[in-house]
């Protein structure tokens, strides 16, 4: 039997995140590298580092391997100990059952077991979706104090995009008396973040519940919130205050890291009071050549720069060659830019080669994707928005 | 490579060194922008495969202790042996200053007798490496010697007065030694690492401490060679060293790492280099900044002009603030209109707006940690 824990958090990290188009082709979302020196699941993990929380089960499904890798036993996380830690959980096979996860509601379901173990007064579900940061011990305090069922993280949106958004109608106290799905006529402007507190107790009720109903799509979303409101339990919007980024597509990925880049940053990445974590590949520190430019950029260990790099962002072991000018782009771990290439609005994705003299991307104009182990061929041209796979002709 | 282990000393002579050793040993300076010495040599044994290493510590070695922690980052904190912190024995009967090494070893016999590999491998901590130390260990086994000593041919490592430097025969047997020649007579230098086996150190120690005797180079391995009484050969390294002895000598170190040739010597994919990590944001390069042939580590804010140096975690330079041929370790801090050259600024050291500090090449200015100018 291993010891109680007040609350646990459960990371979903199963699907596939198709609008990344060929980035998440063998790679998990959360696993894409972010920012220089992080991947997307360092925010929610070292969110729960920092609001003390220290039992994180991560629920893997698609393309797992990059992800399982990444965090290891949590170490960098100090999720590494003996009461605790962090635990991937892929489906698995049970007695009577064999299934993939069927939605956001029915992979806790499926582990429930796990969650068992820790016998926990209060369940955090996140995502690892989004970059912010969050204090979600202070969540879990109003939730507490407001004696709630559940309490779903809300931010307010422009009134103009509401209709986008699973919206929350609250009374002034915060209390939730409607949730809307994507609205035509939105009665409030707070979005539904899919970061939700339960009391496990209750959630455990209508997880099993909403398990036997067969028309379910087994999601917190559509069917626990709505079914938890319906029954009148007492739900709760804790209002989060903050920056929120949804890097679920190409341009807002690309957005989100070309926002690092502001003066003031959005987001403090600076602060010492709550650090992002993330697993360091241990390199040595970065070298800018004689005759290289760099100006408004993000560059980190094991870079070599002898070329232009401009309003961009270079991940570890980046290799930019004489000649190379590189401008508004993303150039993720061990990839390398040839002398002449010139790449523009593009993320490059791991250990991929911009050959000599090609031209990635364009000024203006959506964003231009190589993938991961890709070489493009010398001279070659990538237009705005391609996305180049070992698929694609030249 | 399991059958080995290890013992790193740390207290060398560091006069030369003046305010960049007051506060650390030699082991634990800060060096190429993120490393200290000690994880080369560290590192260097542990892609060795030897996975139980003794430090010997004497004086200030309160940041190698902090450093080297539980020995994680280095893969030193299983169950199996691990990293071991021999601080200096202090009992009623000695103050803890080893008068040299022999009897530093002679302290730590516990430590000696506890380990169970069959060989071990000694080294100091002012010479920088990264070796392929199983390949001297390969040379000591297929000969047959009693000790192996690893040395180099690379002049950069001679010193008048200091060192230690060996005749050698064609098939590697050590004909000869002097300890620290007025002027070094063969072209050998000691890169005072060596490998023998853990019973015969045990042995000769304690033999050489009972008869008064204290350094390892003139009186074991000298008496063992001219007496020959031991088997002693040496193992050519071949690749980048440099001895860490002196401020010149630290600040050349620092900026060699800036050719890429060196660089790649000193870090190579085969042989990685393991470090304490600190989580940082990567450095970020402002829109008016110029970096001319230069190193940095991650956490910088760079807005002035930077050549030909080497800046660690988290140094800020302001607009219009220009250093070259500088070493700034962490934290520090150069403001608006500063100038600096041939500098060598310890941590957390900060230079006010507008101030000019011009060192000789040959004699860079060391600015103490923490000092604000």
């Amino acid at each position: 039997m291993l010891r109680k824990k007040t609350c646990i958090a459960m990371l979903l990290a199963g699907g596939q995140g198709s609008r990344l188009g060929i980035l998440t082709k063998n790679v998990a979302k959360p696993a894409i590298p972010f920012g220089g020196k992080y991947r997307i699941i360092d925010f929610p993990l070292s969110n729960c580092t920092n609001s003390g929380i220290d039992t994180v089960g991560v629920l893997t499904q698609y393309q797992p391997l990059e992800l399982n890798a990444y965090i290891g036993s949590g170490a960098p996380w100090d999720l590494d100990i003996s009461n605790g830690g962090v635990f991937v959980l892929p489906p698995y096979q049970k007695a009577t059952s064999l299934e993939w996860y069927k939605g956001t509601a029915n992979a806790i379901y499926q582990n429930m077991a796990f969650i068992e173990q820790y016998n926990p007064d209060y369940v955090l579900i996140l995502s690892g979706d989004h970059i912010y940061k969050m204090d979600y011990n202070a969540m879990l305090d109003f939730h507490i104090r407001n004696g709630a069922d559940a309490t779903i993280a809300v931010r307010e949106v422009p009134w103009d995009e509401a209709s986008r958004f699973g919206i929350m109608n609250t009374d002034s106290e915060g209390k939730v008396v409607e949730f809307e799905e994507k609205p035509k006529n939105p009665k409030s402007n707070k979005a539904s973040m899919g970061v939700y507190i339960f009391t496990w107790e209750k959630l455990r009720h209508y997880l099993t519940e909403d398990e036997a109903d067969k028309k379910s799509s087994n999601d917190f979303g559509k069917n626990i919130i709505p079914n938890m409101l319906k029954d009148k339990q007492i739900l709760y919007a804790y209002d989060f205050v903050g920056y929120w980024k949804d890097v679920g597509t190409i341009e807002s990925l690309w957005e989100a890291n070309m926002d690092l880049l502001e003066n003031p940053m959005p987001i403090d990445m600076h602060d010492k009071k709550w650090r992002i974590f993330a697993r360091n590949p241990g390199m040595a520190p970065h070298y800018i050549a004689e005759g290289a430019t760099v100006s408004d950029s993000l560059i980190t260990e094991g870079c070599e720069v002898y070329g232009k790099v401009n309003h961009s962002i270079l991940f570890a072991g980046v290799i930019i060659e004489e000649g190379a000018d590189v401008e508004y782009s993303v150039i993720m771990p061990g990839s390398i830019i040839r002398r002449g290439a010139v790449v523009r609005r593009t993320i490059v994705a791991e250990n991929a080669i911009v050959s000599a003299g090609a031209i990635v991307g364009e000024e203006k104009g959506n964003i231009a994707v190589v993938g991961q182990g890709i070489n493009v061929p010398a001279g070659a041209s990538v237009s705005a928005g391609q996305q180049v796979d070992e698929n694609t002709e030249f | 490579m399991k059958d080995v282990m290890g013992i790193i000393y740390t207290g060398e002579n560091d006069a030369l060194l003046r305010e960049l050793t007051i506060v650390r040993a030699i082991a634990a300076l800060p060096v190429a922008g993120r490393f200290r010495v000690i994880d080369f040599l560290v590192s260097s044994m542990v892609n060795a495969g030897i996975r139980n290493i003794g430090i010997i510590m004497q004086k200030n070695y309160h940041s190698l202790m902090d450093h080297l922690g539980s020995g994680k980052e280095w893969d030193l904190h299983g169950k199996i042996n691990g990293l071991h912190i021999l601080p200096p024995f202090l009992t009623r009967e000695n103050v803890g200053l080893y008068p040299g090494f022999l009897d530093a070893l002679r302290s730590n016999n516990d430590y000696l007798s506890r380990s169970k590999q069959e060989l071990i491998v000694l080294s100091n901590s002012s010479i920088i490496y990264n070796a392929h130390l199983d390949e001297m260990i390969s040379f000591y086994q297929s000969t047959g010697a009693d000790i192996t000593l690893l040395y180099t041919k690379d002049p950069s490592l001679r010193r008048d007065e200091y060192g230690t430097y060996l005749s050698v025969d064609e098939v590697g047997n050590v004909l000869d030694l002097e300890v620290q020649p007025t002027h070094p007579t063969y072209e050998n230098t000691f890169m005072q690492v060596l490998v023998m086996k853990r019973e015969f150190l045990r042995d000769m120690v304690d033999k050489a401490v009972a008869h008064g005797l204290h350094s390892l180079d003139r009186d074991l391995l000298l008496r063992l060679v001219q007496e020959k009484q031991a088997k002693v050969n040496a193992y050519e390294y071949k690749g980048m060293c440099w001895n860490i002895d002196s401020v010149q000598s630290y600040f050349r170190f620092n900026l060699d790492v800036l050719d890429p040739i060196k660089r790649k010597g000193l870090f190579r994919e085969d042989l990685p280099v393991y470090t304490k990590v600190r989580d940082e944001m990567p450095t970020y390069y402002g829109d008016h900044c110029k970096t001319i042939n230069s190193m940095l580590a991650d956490g910088c804010q760079i807005e002035g002009t930077v050549e030909n140096s080497v800046l660690f975690r988290g140094v800020k330079i302001s607009p219009n603030a220009y250093v070259k041929n500088c070493i700034i370790m962490q934290d520090g801090q150069v403001q608006e209109g500063a100038y600096l050259e041939n500098c060598i600024l310890d941590k957390q050291a900060v230079i006010k707006r507008n101030a000019r500090l011009i060192g000789p090449e040959a004699y860079p200015i060391v600015i103490a940690k923490n000092v604000v100018i």
